[in-house]
């Protein structure tokens, strides 16, 4: 009696077995009747770098075309160059913990603007480590500010000003050379 | 005359099976290339700019039959919107990849 009972749970479990195969397998079909099952369901990308130098990924599978940025796992993109055009390095144009420009500050700042021919600007500010992140977040913003402030002064268009305090750091903080590469703002040049 | 039809159907069969088989070694799971007339590698693609409604920058590429569209991003990942076009407008020469032959039907 306990045999039979056995046996009947075995049969079962082994019509299930198969009933899922089967299930999986119609999975597989649909996945890839767009090429009539010829690439199993597998599409291999290659990369296109775009003008700014970022990668993409894409595929043709025949008559459609797809792309999707190529980032890492953190959302950020895999670029070759970035279009960084101009860092400037914050000792020579602020003084410590302020978002003040000098009178001769702005005019190399108004010159770079007016000289460069970008459809638009991204201003980014930064700071090395010391002092809370929350100081640094507000001082790197207001900085970045003061630049962009400046841009719109010499006629550039601005695309975003974001202060990134000490989260994106340029070099080791371990290090004064390091800390000082940090305190900068990045320009990035949109052409 | 019967026979005929029957020959051309036969004859037919195989030209079908003959197609399919040369797609067979063309659509494989490599879609590293451009499977029309010029047979290029994606990596060749020229862009343009087209501007969504937010007014954000995405790449743009018309390579005869397919269209390719991806968002630009900066080094920090954040969408480029630069206003080089107002929203839904397009700015460059991104038709390149269509050929004279295709052409850009639609």
């Amino acid at each position: 009696m306990v045999n039979t009972l056995f046996k009947t749970i075995r049969i079962a479990a082994g019509a299930a077995l198969v009933a899922t195969l089967a299930l999986q397998g119609a999975a597989v079909n649909a996945q890839t009747q767009s090429q009539s099952g010829r690439d199993k369901g597998q599409y291999i990308p290659t990369i296109w770098v775009d003008p700014d130098g970022c990668e993409h990924w894409v595929m043709d599978d025949g008559v459609e075309g797809y792309m999707s940025p190529h980032t890492n796992r953190q959302g950020i993109p895999v670029c070759h160059r970035g279009n960084v055009c101009g860092v400037m390095q914050s000792d020579q144009f602020f003084a410590t913990n302020s978002a003040r420009i000098s009178k001769s500050g702005q005019a190399r700042l108004r010159d770079f603007f007016t000289k460069n021919e970008a459809v638009s600007y991204i201003i980014t500010g930064h700071t090395d480590s010391r002092a809370s992140d929350a100081y640094n977040m507000r001082l790197s913003l207001n900085r970045a500010n003061s630049v962009a402030k400046v841009a719109q002064s010499a006629g550039a268009r601005i695309a975003d000003v974001r202060g990134y305090g000490e989260r994106m750091p340029a070099a080791s903080n371990g290090t004064t050379s390091g800390m000082a590469k940090n305190r900068r703002v990045e320009i990035i040049c949109i052409r | 005359m019967k026979l005929f039809k029957i020959t051309a159907l036969v004859g037919l069969a195989t030209l079908v099976t003959a197609c399919e088989d040369l797609q067979m070694t063309e659509n494989g799971p490599d879609k590293t290339f451009d499977r029309g007339l010029d047979k290029k590698h994606l990596s060749q693609l020229e862009a343009g700019i087209w501007v969504d409604p937010n007014g954000c920058d995405h790449w743009i590429i018309d390579d005869g039959v397919e269209g390719y569209l991806s968002a630009r991003l900066d080094k920090y990942g954040k969408p480029v919107c630069s206003g080089v076009a107002d929203p839904t407008y397009t700015a460059g020469d991104f038709k390149k990849g269509a050929t004279g032959l295709i052409g850009d039907p639609v």
